[in-house]
């Protein structure tokens, strides 16, 4: 078998997904999320039994 | 920060939370509950349960938004979300 010529592929691979994913910005993403999630929610109890 | 307080009037409000509040601190956030109208509020986000518990140290909402280090695009959120309280009386005016 032809250890070096693997290995080699396999870290030319490597590379090539390195640069394909690159740094993705979530940080709008974030801060998207928070401004449209409901900061509050009102539950009602009522018929609770128990419940003072 | 003048844009935001412009468009949202409750912004400018002085409020505290009711004395029959009672806070309870959750991973989420905390239950908020009246015990004078019964009402049970869930505050999603640590930071709504920051604001509202120093809401009375400070002059305006958009003053403890900023107390709080609130980024000022949330603004308008949160001026929702206390014009929400407001109305289940979780907050009031002072």
């Amino acid at each position: 078998m032809d250890h070096e010529t693997v290995s080699e592929s396999t870290a030319s691979t490597l590379e090539v997904v390195g640069e394909a994913s690159g740094e993705a910005d979530v940080s709008g993403i974030t801060d998207t999320l928070i401004d449209d999630e409901l900061l509050i929610e009102e539950i009602s109890i009522d018929g609770m039994c128990g419940v003072y | 920060m003048a844009c935001a307080g412009s468009t949202e009037p409750m912004l400018d409000v002085a409020l505290e939370l009711h004395p029959q509040v009672a806070l309870r601190p959750e991973p989420f956030g905390a239950l908020a509950y009246h015990y004078g109208n019964r009402r049970l509020v869930f505050m999603k986000h640590p930071d709504v349960v920051a604001v509202a518990r120093q809401l009375a140290d400070h002059p305006s909402l958009s003053a403890t938004l900023q107390a709080c280090a609130i980024a000022p695009e949330r603004w308008p959120s949160f001026a929702k979300a206390f014009e929400s309280l407001k109305s289940s009386e979780i907050v009031r005016e002072r």
